[in-house]
């Protein structure tokens, strides 16, 4: 991405809407976006999904790199695999039936991840178990569950890569299992299937970004919640107001929803909250994330196994592209798990015996992680920023954003790089003026 | 050529905000490709003497030079000083207050980390005349990756 291009693989800008007001500008992490003249938006930077941009745009002008809704239904088995923050999304509804309006939106499948959740859960544990005799890995781990954390260990903090736990994340157990089970179900039938990602944020990268032969074999689609609510809505409202008595017929034993378990997980500290771990941390929100893996890096939180980390407040229901305000949505959860309780159905011994196998593990991901997110941008030289710290000296700058950069130094940088133009500074721009004016008026 | 040089204030007693100088120097040298492994040991190094500066110095200032082939970091207060240097090099012995104890810092690895992330470790120190600790770094040919 060393190449500037306006959409990221996780969001688009609409130029006809910006009003280049650079809000997008200072929430970036990875400070990527640049905005040159005539509100035109660059990406000069890694984009790691998280959304922030779609959060701060005061004029909707960033939207999620999602598909159309329009793309269901067409000749193909649609499996709708969910993210249990839209249960959060309909408050004192039983996850149930939101699945079962799913169901009659047009997806056949609908993949809770209930299951998956436990068997990541069973895995960590293990894991974590383990490590305090061998000490393999070092203290802190990070979870591996927010993809855009993962992202920005991989650009901004490469040396806390052996931090982050190599168990794969539940997601992509999921994705495992429909493509044991469902996919060579419906090859004897001969019908296509189409996986359909329900997300609360904008992480799921669009598939027209990989390369040719890293795209996955069976379609994959990302829809935001956002997406799908008003139509969801209407059905789930019907299946409520219905006289029926919901028995519901699914194939699959989790295509349906059991405990309060996977709600959890939508809340900041509802991954580590059941499990078995001696010393653990939640911290959510992307400063917070930030200032928290810079403490990792100077040598601090040893001390600590394991550490949640979402880079939304509150949690995952804190995602951008979620209709319920997280704290209403929150309440929800937490009454709900008060309903139906926590608890565990898989058998820990089958797991164990899978753990052993090493079904869980995953350890080509860093690397893939590191060439697909890891630092591209090119290194300054002493030489360089020698430069960078003479101009900024000459900008004696606010940070103002004027310039198209997030900040000054960002953008000096930009300059001894070639890519922007003194001229493009406002304080540089008022007082060349000052100056070529004192002259004619003496 | 003369060597790239940067300073930091730290301010004596605000643990609040101890180790804002060590983060800015993680994203200066971030800028600049260094090696994460190196980044690493450096932002170890620069958080461990500025936690010391703002336990035992006064104001203090934390500064890193670099040239083609080492870094060096230095960090300079005018605090109470150190009485027995070789003593403090030993890992587990502190002098820091019970308040600071009771904080989570001053369990005595302050110098000793430094130590072991650093190439090379200089100490100077006289009681009632500030401490400087300037450590070096060597950057290996290809280390700072392109």
């Amino acid at each position: 991405m060393s190449s500037e291009q306006r959409d990221t693989c996780f969001v688009r800008f609409d130029e006809g809407l910006c009003t280049g007001c650079a809000s997008c500008l200072r929430v970036c992490p990875t400070k990527a976006i640049r905005i040159r003249s005539k509100k035109s938006i660059r990406i000069v930077n890694q984009c790691i999904g998280c959304g922030e941009c779609i959060r701060a745009c005061p004029a909707r002008a960033v939207r999620a790199a999602t598909s159309d809704l329009k793309i269901l239904g067409n000749n193909h088995v649609a499996v709708a695999l969910v993210s249990p923050v839209l249960y959060a999304q309909f408050p004192g509804i039983m996850p149930k039936d939101v699945l079962h309006g799913l169901r009659q939106m047009g997806f056949q499948h609908t993949i809770d991840m209930s299951y998956f959740l436990e068997m990541f859960q069973l895995a960590t544990e293990e894991f974590i178990k383990r490590n305090r005799e061998t000490r393999n890995a070092p203290w802190p781990l990070i979870s591996p569950v927010c993809p855009v954390v993962v992202r920005l260990i991989a650009f901004q903090f490469p040396s806390l890569m052996p931090h982050v736990l190599p168990v794969l994340r539940p997601v992509a157990l999921m994705a495992r299992e429909i493509k044991r089970r469902i996919i060579p179900f419906y090859m004897e039938t001969g019908e296509d299937v189409v996986l359909y990602y329900i997300n609360p944020c904008p992480t799921k990268m669009d598939p027209a970004c990989l390369e040719k032969d890293k795209q996955p074999a069976i379609p994959e689609f990302a829809l935001g919640i956002n997406d799908i609510y008003p139509e969801l809505a209407g059905h789930v409202r019907r299946i409520r107001e219905s006289d029926a008595i919901p028995f519901y017929q699914t194939r699959f034993e989790y295509e349906t929803c059991a405990t309060g378990n996977a709600s959890m997980w939508a809340m900041s500290g509802g991954e580590i909250a059941d499990m078995d771990i001696e010393k653990s941390l939640a911290v959510s929100g992307i400063e917070e994330t930030i200032t928290y893996l810079q403490k990792i890096e100077m040598g601090l939180f040893q001390d600590i196994e394991y550490i949640e980390f979402r880079t939304c407040r509150e949690g995952c229901l804190g995602g951008v592209l979620n209709v319920v305000d997280k704290y209403l949505a929150k309440s929800a959860v937490q009454k709900m798990i008060k309903t139906v309780g926590l608890g565990r159905r898989l058998p820990r011994e089958k797991i164990l015996r899978l753990y052993e196998k090493g079904d869980f593990q995953t350890e080509n991901r860093p690397s893939q992680l590191l060439s697909l997110f890891g630092g591209q941008k090119e290194g300054l030289s002493i030489e360089s920023m020698q430069k960078v710290e003479k101009l900024l000296e000459v900008i004696e700058g606010r940070d103002c954003a004027a310039c198209g950069a997030p900040d000054c130094r960002t953008f000096a940088e930009d300059v001894v790089r070639g890519n922007a133009s003194m001229k493009d500074c406002l304080y540089v721009h008022v007082q060349t003026k000052k100056k070529n004016k004192k002259p004619s008026a003496g | 050529m003369t060597g790239l040089k940067k300073s930091f204030y730290i301010k004596a007693r605000d643990f609040n905000r101890a180790g804002e100088a060590s983060i800015s120097v993680q994203n200066f040298l971030k800028s600049m490709n260094f090696d994460p492994k190196l980044i690493r040991r450096i932002a170890i190094c620069g958080y461990e003497g500025e936690m010391n500066a703002v336990m035992h110095g006064g104001d203090a200032s934390l500064s890193i030079e670099i040239d083609s082939d080492k870094l060096v970091l230095e960090i300079s207060d005018d605090g109470k000083g150190i009485e027995d240097i070789e003593l403090a090099m030993q890992a587990g012995y502190s002098t820091a207050a019970d308040e600071h104890r009771e904080m989570g810092f001053g369990a005595g690895m302050g110098l000793p980390n430094m130590k072991k992330n650093s190439d090379q470790i200089d100490v100077q120190s006289q009681k009632g005349q500030g401490t400087q600790v300037r450590m070096t770094f060597l950057i290996n040919q290809g280390g700072q990756a392109t």
